[in-house]
This record gives structure tokens, sequence and C-alpha cells, in this order.
């Protein structure tokens, strides 16, 4: 594939992955007694809780640490995570809403060819890794952009990554390779 | 030399602090008097500000090789020895082992961990000299689970920045065949079932490199494409006494695993074959079926290249030209009349010629997935304001509270009654 083609690939990003500090300790019984759409894990000390607009899931621990995932943007992992922190607020606890940082973006890509993996992994030595006997998909880490790449025969693509822009700009150099 | 001090035996100001092995002593340098000693032992107060040192943390862990090391590298040399590798190879998995056990992730882990870094050591050395070894055989051999495997593997590989060749398919396939029991007559085994080596050795490479071309080994699991290639090579070589034996039975004959995809990848070899066939003029007017394509295996061997080639050239042409024709009746209906009028065949409009299925990755004769239409463009920011009445919908009434508490003090309850102490 040429740098200069005008073929448009169509990237779907389907998880964002963002932590927060609430910054006060949390009571996951109340939590779990006066919240809806909880579920209370008491073995590994942990609450989910999970909102419908937008769709995410989050995990929250008695330290005041949250992660949340499912969101398909940053935008609105932002917005799903403020809106958790408010209900906190609502159940009495004084939450601050700091540190808040997208720490997973994954993406969805299908290239409209092909791909043999095994020439593929020979020609990409030492940054692509293929196990046919542990996954079908060759791996493919991207070190300057921190990303990871799972490349399949059929020609769809994987991308985990820290931010947005990184995840199209790697998709982008897999497409030239 | 300290200041004020005289030798009290000469007199002498030229006292220098010399250590006697490791107690501090001043001495004379004129008589060698000892002027004054530090002290060899230490106080009950001086002890008590002592810190202890765990042995990880000392430096003699470094030095000395641990009881847990020396059983790992044993059995690395017993697993070496069992797969009756050359010594060189010993040598480098041992060394590999050494060089993982320094880490400090390696060497606090769990004892399971440290069998089955065992495997992955003696692994990564068999594909550096490309020595057909698959994960399956050292998992089998250590007892140890795929999963702790190949997240152990994952980890020593990334560790130690080892460059890992792939798996030589040709030598798996020389190594596997070779463990068929079906090379000399048992009572298991009746002389109709016995084969060449060699014969059936060559003529499963031939169906693995026809299974690598034509898309059916990327992606996927080696062995069970072998087994299925084993078993067709197997049957072709006498067609006449093997095509009632099945997959199954095969593999408990030749007294090998059969494993679970085996099935799919032999429908799928064998419909490779028959749109082969489908191209060599004196098959075509045969009408074969799954089970006499295999008679003809030979020919189709002999022919594969340019069969292959012509396939792919020929599918991927018919496949352009048929999206050629929708685009041209979606464009306007004069337009795919005339397109229509003016093939060759005269068919009635709508109709197109019947073709030979075309010879393409199984990938593209799957019906494509469902494109999920592109998500409407949010106009979320994450900045918001969030009002009172969209929390509400997460928290809990009083009422609610209030009948979840009941609900599970009478579970708790329930449950105390049923379980009685």
């Amino acid at each position: 594939m040429d740098a200069d083609s005008d073929v448009a690939l169509d990237i779907l990003i389907t998880n964002v992955v963002c932590v927060f500090r609430t910054r006060c300790h949390l009571n996951l019984r109340k939590i779990a007694l006066e919240g809806a759409n909880v579920i209370y894990k008491r073995d590994v000390g942990k609450v989910l809780m999970k909102l419908r607009k937008p769709r995410i899931t989050a995990t929250i621990w008695s330290s005041g640490k949250i992660i949340c995932t499912g969101a398909t943007s940053e935008e609105e992992a932002k917005f799903g995570a403020r809106r958790l922190a408010r209900s906190l607020q609502k159940l009495g606890f004084q939450v601050i809403f700091t540190d808040f940082k997208v720490v997973n973006v994954l993406a969805v890509c299908n290239m409209p060819f092909e791909i043999r993996l095994p020439e593929f992994t020979k020609n990409n030595r030492p940054h692509a890794s293929y196990e046919p006997e542990l996954h079908p998909a060759v791996c493919y880490r991207i070190k300057s952009l921190r990303a990871t790449l799972q490349i399949f025969s059929t020609g769809s693509i994987t991308v985990t990554e820290l931010w947005k822009q990184a995840c199209c700009t790697s998709l982008g150099s897999s497409a030239l390779l | 030399m300290p200041g004020g001090g005289h030798c009290p035996d000469c007199g002498s100001t030229e006292l220098v602090e010399d250590s006697h092995y490791s107690q501090s002593q001043l001495v004379c340098s004129d008589c060698g008097c000892v002027v004054t000693e530090g002290v060899l032992t230490t106080t009950f107060s001086d002890e008590g500000n002592l810190r202890e040192v765990t042995y990880s943390r000392s430096t003699g862990e470094n030095d000395q090789v641990s009881r847990s090391q020396q059983r790992g590298l044993r059995r690395v040399r017993d697993l070496c020895r069992v797969l009756q590798l050359p010594s060189t190879f010993e040598d480098t998995a041992v060394a590999y082992y050494q060089q993982a056990y320094r880490h400090s992730g390696i060497r606090a882990a769990r004892l399971q961990k440290k069998e089955v870094l065992v495997g992955c050591c003696v692994l990564i050395t068999c594909r550096q000299h490309n020595w057909p070894l698959t994960m399956g055989t050292v998992c089998a051999l250590l007892y140890a689970d795929l999963d702790v495997f190949s997240g152990t593997y994952m980890q020593i590989v990334k560790l130690l920045g080892l460059d890992v060749p792939s798996l030589c398919l040709a030598d798996l396939v020389k190594t596997y065949c070779s463990s068929f029991r079906l090379f000399q007559a048992s009572p298991s085994v009746p002389a109709k079932y016995v084969e060449d080596k060699e014969k059936m050795l060559s003529r499963t490479l031939q169906l693995v490199e026809l299974a690598d071309e034509t898309w059916l080994v990327t992606g996927r699991h080696p062995l069970p494409v072998i087994t299925a290639a084993t078993f067709l090579a197997w049957q072709s070589l006498q067609p006449l006494h093997r095509l009632t034996c099945s997959l199954a039975r095969f593999c408990k004959l030749a007294n090998v695993d059969l494993p679970y995809p085996a099935s799919s990848r032999l429908q799928e070899l064998l419909s490779v074959l028959l749109r082969m066939a489908e191209r060599l003029a004196w098959l075509q007017v045969l009408k074969l079926d799954k089970r006499s394509v295999v008679k003809h295996i030979g020919d189709l061997l002999q022919h594969r290249h340019t069969l292959v080639r012509k396939a792919f050239r020929d599918g991927t042409a018919e496949m352009e030209a048929g999206e050629k024709e929708l685009r041209g009746r979606c464009q306007g209906p004069e337009q795919g009349k005339e397109e229509v009028a003016s093939s060759s065949l005269n068919l009635p409009e709508g109709k197109r010629p019947a073709s030979p299925t075309p010879l393409l990755p199984p990938c593209m004769l799957k019906p494509p997935k469902r494109i999920c239409p592109p998500p409407p463009v949010s106009t979320v920011t994450g900045d918001e304001n969030i009002s009172d009445s969209e929390i509400e919908q997460y928290l809990r009434t009083p009422q609610e509270i209030k009948d979840f508490e009941k609900a599970q003090a009478a579970r708790q309850a329930a449950r105390s009654v049923s379980n009685p102490p």
C-alpha cells in the first residue's frame, strides 16, 4: 500500500479506560447498600458500578481510586467519570475529582486485504511476534508510540494505545508495512 | 599521626593507627608498643541499633546458587536428555535458565512458574536451532497448563530480549509423521494399512505446502493441519482399502492424539482439492466429491503450482468482474441492460454464467461481517453540567434500602438454618 493511496480506513474506537482519584476514603459497604446497579466483591475489596449513560463500568476501591472502562471516546470517559464522582458525592462522601487520566484506548480497524502472517513476521523481525500455537494473531509493538497491534490474517487489526491520536498514527503506520 | 600522644615505653610521638585484622590499634612506629586498641566485641546498647538484613537482600544470595535454582538446572538437563537433544542444546538451555533466574521477578515466583520456566528455556533453545518442538509436547512432559506456559514464555522472551524464530513447518511435519505407528505391521495395524515412510512423508509435505499456499495454515495451530494432511496422504496412497477408515480411527491406529480442529482442516483441505480438480480437464468430467477426490490427489499434487496460481487469478478476476457488473447495474438500468446484452452467453437478464467456485482464502469466502454503522458524531465534551435528576437514577431510595436489608437478613437466616453449626 502506498503512502499516497487514498483508501480511507474506518477506525472504530471500542474502549477507553481511564482512572481518577476521589481523595477520600470510600465505604464500600455503604456504596453497595445505597447505590443502584452495583456489585460488591467483598473477597477482592472492590465495588463494580455500572452507568447507563454513558455506558461505562467503574471499579471502585476503598482507597478512593476508581477505574472506568467501556466508554467510546475520551470525552465520554471524562463525562462518565464525573457523573460517577457526582453520584458518590450524593451518597455523602467528600469527593474531589482529581488526577483524571486516560490510561488506554482500544481501537479496531479492517484492512481490505488478507495478510500472510509468517512472511509478515519474518519481514518485521524485532517488532513482530507470532506464535500460532498460542494466538492466531501477530503481536506488533511500536515502541515510539507505546502501542500494541494485534494483526489477524483476515486483515483485522486491534490497537491498544495511550491516547486517540497515537492510535490513529499507529494504524496508519501499520498500513504502510 | 594523632596529636598529643606519647609512647609510654620510649616517649616517641610517632604513633600510627594500624589495625590488627578487624581490631583498630594505635601503635608506636619506633618501638612497636601498642598504645591503645579498639573493642573487638559490641556492647548491648550497640547491638540494639543493629538492623537485621534478610537473606534475599544480602549479597550472599547472588553468590550462591540456591536449592531451588539447582533443582531447576537439574530439571533442564533431565528434560534435554528425555528429548534426546544434543549436548550443546543442554548448555544453552542451562545458560538461559541461569540468566532468567537473575531477575527478581523470576526468583520470587512460585514453584509452578519455575517448573514451567524449565520448559520455556528448552523450547527457546530448540527454536533457535530449528529443532521442531511444540509447546504441546513440552506441556505434556511437564504436566503444565498451557495458559501458565504461554504467560511465562512471553515474559521470558521479553525479559531476556531474545529473538525466537518461528517453528519450521517442514521439520515439524517430518518429526510428527515419524511418530505415527503405521510403518510396520503389528497386531493392531493390519497389513493393508501399513505404509512406506518416505512416500507418506513426501506426500504429506506436499499437502502441507498446498495448505500453506491456500491460506489454511496462516493464523492457525499447525498440528491439526499436519494431522489432516497425513491422513489424506495415507488414504490416497492406497485408496481402495483405506477410504472406509475415518480420521479418528486412523489416529487410533497410528497411536496419535486426534487434535480437535483436525476434522475442520480436513474438510477445508478436501474443498481446496475439489476446486483444483474442477480445473483439470480429465477430472472435470468425473464429477468428483469429497470421497472420490482422494483417489486423484497424486495427479492434483503433481500440477498443484499451476492449478493454484490459475485458480487464484481466475477467482480474483471473477470477483472483480462480478463487482463491476453489480456497480454497473446500480448506476442505471439501461447501462446494466447493455452490459448483460453484450455478454456472449445470451442469458436472461439477472443471471450470471455458472462458474466453478473461486479458490480464495477462507475469510473471503465467508459472508462479510455486518458492518456496524459509524457511530453518530458525539457532542460530548466531558465538562458539561450534571443535573441532580440524572444522578438520582443511580441511588436507591430509603424504602429500597430497607427492603434490601430485610432481604439480606432473610437470606442470612435461611443460610444459617440450612447449615446448622
